[in-house]
């Protein structure tokens, strides 16, 4: 379980990462597939501004590079780590109270982050108004999501599960 | 001033505005529906962020949620959470079937009023001049609407205060929970107001 502003990586071949109903906050999964590596954060925010936090999943700007950190501790490649991006919704829109639009700047902080750690971004479910649910699976390298009311379906990794 | 943690008596002192500001509310909802409302003790919680949602139910369990934001010298928002039987019940003694396009402006409304009841505590009792700005209504997880509304506390720190109570109308099937969630910043100058700075 990944909670808010959590930041958790694995190599054990049953784990599964779950961040449960994500809202604003992104699920930012990483995933080295060739070693059996994934890691979860729970990204609440956009930008840490100048405060060094105890929470590193909690800002994208400081999340991206922990999760590169902690997967490259467990022997993950640089190279071959790959993102998948779930969140990021817009659950109330108060018009000019743009504190609370936060999704989609937290999407927006993520894909630049990743993009300066020069992480590709293999499949999004993100933006819209829903809340949903992402299970990244630690040896498949699977990850799926499922939306408030649906059923979960795969996002990444589809020919490994099928 | 921003506490990232608060004394008993502090929170002591929280609760005693969430009893009282929800003790009104409760009456404004009572005349509107004519049926005694009974209101629980609230719970005033500074815990985790990161436990901050399951302390206040299942994360993926579909619910009602009407955000009120909360605008003046205290940011936040008051967030009113229904079960769907709850809000379907809600709406019907309103006068509006829950599947008619009325209903989440009926239920709007009530956060409206819930909303304005409770914030008006804040300036007779801690002298902090709040207001509702209008409702907004999402029917979806209920992480995914707790979060959104605690990613705005989550800016400030890594502790998040939450005040709840719960409400119950007699004679018919409806409860739901009223719950405050202040700035850090703001709350400060509430708890200036009542005389309990750190």
């Amino acid at each position: 379980m990944v909670r808010m502003g959590e930041l958790v990586t694995s190599d054990s071949a049953g784990d599964v990462l779950v961040s449960l109903g994500l809202g604003s906050c992104i699920g930012l999964a990483l995933l080295d597939r060739r070693r059996g590596l994934a890691g979860l954060a729970h990204v609440v925010l956009p930008a840490s501004g100048r405060r060094e936090r105890d929470a590193p999943g909690k800002f994208a700007d400081l999340a991206v590079p922990a999760l590169v950190d902690e997967l490259a501790a467990r022997g993950g490649v640089h190279a071959c780590m790959e993102a998948v991006l779930v969140g990021g919704a817009q659950m109330f829109s108060f018009g000019s109270r743009d504190s609370l639009d936060v999704g989609s700047r937290n999407e927006a902080a993520v894909r630049t982050a990743l993009a300066a750690a020069r992480i590709p971004v293999r499949a999004a479910a993100t933006a819209g108004a829903k809340g949903r649910t992402v299970r990244v699976h630690v040896a498949e390298g699977v990850v799926t999501v499922k939306e408030a009311g649906g059923s979960e379906g795969v996002l990444y990794g589809s020919e490994v599960m099928a | 001033m921003t506490p990232d943690t608060y004394t008993e008596a502090q929170l002591d002192g929280l609760r005693e505005l969430a009893n009282v500001g929800s003790g009104q509310a409760s009456t404004a909802l009572s005349q509107m529906t004519g049926r005694p409302v009974d209101v629980s003790v609230p719970h005033a919680n500074a815990l985790p962020v990161a436990e901050a949602v399951e302390s206040i139910g299942p994360a993926e369990a579909v619910v009602t949620g009407v955000a009120v934001p909360v605008v003046g010298e205290m940011g936040g928002v008051v967030l009113i959470l229904l079960r769907q039987d709850d809000a379907d019940a809600m709406c019907r003694l309103l006068g509006v079937e829950p599947d008619d396009e009325m209903a989440l402006s009926a239920l709007c409304e009530i956060g409206n009023i819930l909303g304005s009841c409770y914030l008006g505590t804040f300036a007779t009792m801690a002298g902090v001049a709040v207001e509702p700005a209008p409702p907004q209504v999402a029917v979806d997880m209920l992480g995914a609407l707790a979060q959104t509304v605690l990613a705005t506390s989550a800016e400030q720190g890594d502790t998040a205060l939450l005040l709840d109570s719960e409400l119950a109308i007699e004679g018919v099937e409806c409860a739901f929970s009223l719950l405050l969630v202040p700035d850090a910043e703001g709350i400060g100058r509430v708890l200036d107001g009542m005389g309990l700075a750190a």
